[in-house]
């Protein structure tokens, strides 16, 4: 499957909320979508395409805006797909995956607490490798690495 | 030039039975008719009460804490159970310190896998903030008295981690230690000499 066949067909679906499909190595293509059709997207994507494996979810800070990947993977094809989405960086937020793609939810947890992007009706959106009531985001770029005399260890332990 | 070796003397073939009998061999004697539990319970009698006047006037002359307390050490220095678990890289080390080719049983050292069987707890490993409170809670559950060992330099004052956003910087910020022991990781060798070292420590114990 090529990077056409996905834009046409995802294309057809969602209208103007895809924004373009580039041409990958070794994938079906990189899908760019507007963040607002997200779960049309992902339903498209997983029932039309049939891209029923949902293999990773990560974000990157690029300082002006941040972006949230998934890369889904499909066995009758045998090939990956990537989806991307660009979110602005004072309100980083989109559509959960996890009605669509059960494993979402953990790696959605992984996503927020690292790289803060919010996941709107998420079931259960709680810290996942961190402890619990850490404020921090560390793989944001503004996030200083600090020496350990400065911290409150008591406000950092749970 | 040696004579040839002079064949041994063949056994008497005076008796024609099959059993080969030495010579010289002494008929056997019958043990005596008492049993072996009676003789111990008889010595027993008479030892236990000398037992109990001689530690009764010991106690009365050094007192209990220099009779007792060294008596505790020396049991408790000799069967000291760590707690069976592994952190990060300095966990194969502390495994293979318990292998045939280091051998820790030969102190008394012996890991449990339990917290409430173990008075030795070995951080042997990154300690996360994740992992902080269960590294409190089974140091909670061990029974007194009870020692903590930080091996490798993780547990030690962080490591290569030391500013990293989850590390915590040295587990002596969550539970007192006693003795560190340094490397990353440590080799078996470092692991028991940082436990022979805190058998000098348990000799020193007072309170």
């Amino acid at each position: 499957m090529q990077s056409d066949d996905v834009a046409r067909t995802v294309g057809a679906q969602v209208g103007d909320r895809l924004l373009g499909v580039d041409p990958f190595p070794r994938t079906a293509g990189r899908l760019r979508f507007r963040p607002d059709g997200a779960l049309e997207v992902f339903r498209t994507v997983k029932e039309r395409l049939g891209f029923d494996h949902l293999s990773m979810v990560g974000g990157i800070d690029w300082v002006t805006h941040r972006e949230v990947l998934y890369v889904v993977w499909s066995d009758s094809r045998r090939q990956y797909l990537i989806l991307s989405a660009d979110l602005p960086a004072d309100a980083a937020r989109i559509e959960s995956a996890s009605p669509i793609w059960p494993a979402a939810e953990w790696h959605e947890r992984e996503t927020w607490e690292l790289v803060d992007i919010q996941f709107d009706h998420h079931p259960d959106l709680r810290h996942l490798l961190l402890p619990d009531g850490y404020e921090f985001h560390p793989l944001l770029r503004s996030f200083k690495l600090h020496e350990p005399e400065e911290l409150e260890v008591k406000q950092r332990s749970v | 030039m040696s004579a040839p070796p002079v064949p041994a003397a063949a056994p008497p073939s005076g008796s024609s039975t099959d059993t080969y009998r030495l010579e010289g061999d002494l008929p056997m004697v019958d043990q005596p008719a008492v049993p072996f539990v009676e003789i111990e319970t008889v010595r027993a009698r008479e030892f236990i009460p000398a037992a109990k006047e001689a530690f009764a006037a010991l106690l009365a002359e050094q007192g209990q804490s220099k009779l007792i307390r060294p008596t505790f050490n020396w049991a408790g220095r000799n069967s000291l159970f760590p707690l069976h678990w592994g952190l990060a890289c300095c966990a194969i080390e502390f495994a293979s310190a318990f292998s045939a080719r280091w051998d820790s049983e030969r102190f008394g050292i012996v890991p449990r896998s339990s917290p409430r069987q173990c008075d030795l707890m070995i951080v042997n490993g990154t300690v996360t903030w994740k992992v902080a409170h269960k590294l409190i809670t089974l140091y909670e559950q061990m029974p007194e008295p009870k020692w903590v060992i930080a091996m490798g330099n993780c547990a030690t004052g962080g490591g290569p981690f030391r500013t990293a956003y989850s590390v915590v910087p040295g587990v002596d910020k969550l539970v007192p230690v006693d003795v560190y022991i340094a490397g990353c990781p440590p080799r078996p060798e470092a692991m028991i000499d940082g436990i022979l070292r805190l058998e000098e420590l348990i000799r020193e114990r007072r309170e």
